[in-house]
């Protein structure tokens, strides 16, 4: 009975696909739905001519903030900071192309993801292309309505130079039963030398290094993966890992001290309980080599940077409420210089802390409102200062 | 230098044979015919059933695009309903399973396909098991008891929603589970 059943549905199956070969999305539609009538199939078959009407081809979406800093005793600076557009292209079920197209301050132009993404299986799907380099939270997940206050937090730009995106290739993929998601791509590495300068520096560390994808060179590949576990009711934790060395000019490349050894590790959580939400990030990156790329630059990149942040939130308003107002606070530490090598003396000017507090008022699923107060202060004396920030930002 | 070319031949190597076997509507059908079966088998602890249309059917709405009611049959004796919907996530659509008791009280939800990438841990086990033994004049509320999945709001609140539309439009229609 049951083969019957199965063969039945094959040869219908068959039909309706050699029709559909003949006909628009639309007509086949109604086509598969008349002959599913006529011949009172069973629900099985009734679920091709449901699939049928699944939406290929286009997506549209994006995201920006517009910004308003305003520290203390200096000018304050209105900034439409980014704008970005998402086009993606799914050409069947399996194979997705995604791109965003992102503005910065109104007139650079930069793609910050453009990629292929073929699904073999729920479990196992191969990417390839310009992709954001899986590090701790905000660089994957940056959208302005999911992170709070105006401005992402520091040590996703200092430690972790977001938006860091690298052409590379990878597998990512979901494992159902044991709540954990993990990532593992072979990209290329910051540039540490263009022939002309170092580009990596004390203050921000790798952070002028990120090649973006533009003419990117490249002299051997970095690996990076992040394995996110969700098993735990309202709780996601995430482990992530980079690993490899920079890469250097062809006319520098055999110079000692062009190019210097990576490897970060970042330990990330994030929990939500009814209106309470808190999250945390720890980043530790060791480099190597630093005392002869320093050397030959005459830059004062440090050995280790490091950088943890801890914030909590409360929703003020009815949890039943479409609306949301959370009220949040964060506490941030991050030093470029943790450690330096040979030397260089450590520039306390690097070891940075950060209170930030704030609201983030949810007007509708995808737009939001902030307002926070930033006080900020390094290892040196006397160097508290604080910034009033406001911003708006959506997401669609 | 050449360390790098023979790894890039390695992944081009690799995509190439994977990229061999094709995919279709076909397939995917047969692919969500296979996982309904495995379920209703497992849920209802038969070996064989019949699935025959419903005359209850969900309108669509934003977070319904797609749906069909199935009655779950052995010899004529109703087992239950197995509800198939297909939802938004972010930038596409999965479908998922619910399979319910005859007085529609959900026994099991399950995402049966997740295309994208983004959102896809809403397939996990533990966080579906929320909907488990809810009836139709339950609700769930995203946040309260329905937990959040930090990095997959959208699909999270995609799915809440569109149970929750199933449940309000089997209400409107008089059906609620009573007694139970």
């Amino acid at each position: 009975m049951k083969n019957i059943y199965i063969i039945l549905s094959f040869s219908l199956l068959n039909f309706a696909t050699l029709s559909a070969q003949q006909t628009t999305l639309n007509q086949n539609t109604t086509a598969a739905d008349s002959l599913a009538q006529s011949l009172q199939i069973n629900g099985y078959q009734r679920i091709l001519s449901n699939l049928r009407g699944i939406p290929q081809g286009v997506t549209i979406g994006g995201y920006g903030e517009i910004l308003y800093n305003q520290p203390n005793n200096l000018n304050g600076e209105l900034d439409v900071q980014r704008l970005v557009m998402l086009f993606g292209y799914k050409f069947d079920d399996r194979v997705q192309f995604v791109t965003e197209i992102e503005y910065e301050h109104v007139k650079e132009v930069y793609v910050e993801q453009a990629f292929v993404n073929y699904s073999i299986a729920n479990t196992v799907n191969i990417r390839a292309g310009l992709m954001l380099v899986p590090m701790g939270i905000i660089n994957e997940f940056h959208e302005p309505t999911t992170f709070n206050g105006v401005e992402r937090p520091s040590m996703d730009n200092k430690i972790v130079p977001t938006t860091w995106r690298e052409i590379g290739i990878g597998v990512s993929g979901r494992l159902d039963r044991l709540a954990l998601r993990y990532q593992a791509y072979l990209f290329n590495g910051f540039i540490s030398h263009d022939g002309e300068a170092g580009k990596l520096k004390g203050s921000n560390g790798l952070r002028g290094g990120r090649q973006k994808g533009a003419e990117s060179m490249v002299d051997q590949f970095n690996l990076s993966a992040k394995l996110d576990y969700y098993g735990i009711p309202n709780l996601r934790i995430g482990l992530s890992g980079y690993h490899g060395r920079t890469q250097a000019d062809d006319a520098v490349n055999d110079v000692l001290g062009s190019d210097i050894g990576v490897s970060m590790i970042g330990l990330d959580a994030r929990y939500k309980w009814m209106k309470f939400s808190a999250r945390g990030q720890y980043v530790h990156a060791n480099l190597s080599d630093t005392e002869a790329y320093n050397t030959f630059t005459e830059r004062d990149l440090g050995s280790q940077l490091e950088g943890y942040y801890l914030e909590a939130a409360y929703n003020v308003l009815p949890i039943t409420n479409k609306q949301r107002l959370d009220a949040f606070v964060r506490y941030e530490a991050y030093d470029t210089h943790k450690a330096v090598a040979g030397n260089l003396t450590k520039n306390l000017a690097y070891d940075r802390q950060e209170w930030t507090t704030g609201l983030s008022y949810h007007m509708s699923i995808g737009t939001v409102f902030k307002v926070d107060y930033q006080s900020k202060a390094t290892g040196l004396a006397d160097s508290q200062y604080g910034q009033f920030n406001v911003g708006v930002g959506a997401w669609f | 230098m050449s360390r790098t070319s023979s790894i890039l031949f390695l992944i081009s190597s690799f995509i190439l044979l994977s990229s061999g076997t094709t995919f279709n509507n076909n397939a995917l059908a047969k692919r969500i015919q296979k996982k309904v079966a495995k379920e209703v088998k497992a849920i209802f602890s038969v070996e064989e059933f019949e699935l025959t249309d419903s005359t209850i059917t969900i309108p669509s709405s934003p977070f319904l695009v797609g749906q069909q009611m199935n009655e779950i049959k052995v010899n004529d004796e109703l087992l239950g309903y197995a509800f198939l919907g297909t939802a938004p996530s972010k930038t596409d659509t999965f479908e998922y399973l619910i399979l319910f008791d005859p007085s529609f009280t959900i026994k099991k939800a399950t995402v049966l396909i997740y295309r994208e990438d983004y959102g896809g841990e809403i397939a996990s086990k533990r966080w579906l098991s929320q909907f488990v033994k809810k009836q139709s004049n339950d609700a769930f509320v995203f946040g309260n008891n329905i937990s959040a999945i930090s990095g997959a709001t959208i699909s999270v609140q995609s799915m809440t929603a569109s149970v929750n539309h199933v449940f309000s439009s089997l209400k409107n229609r008089g059906i609620t589970a009573v007694g139970q």
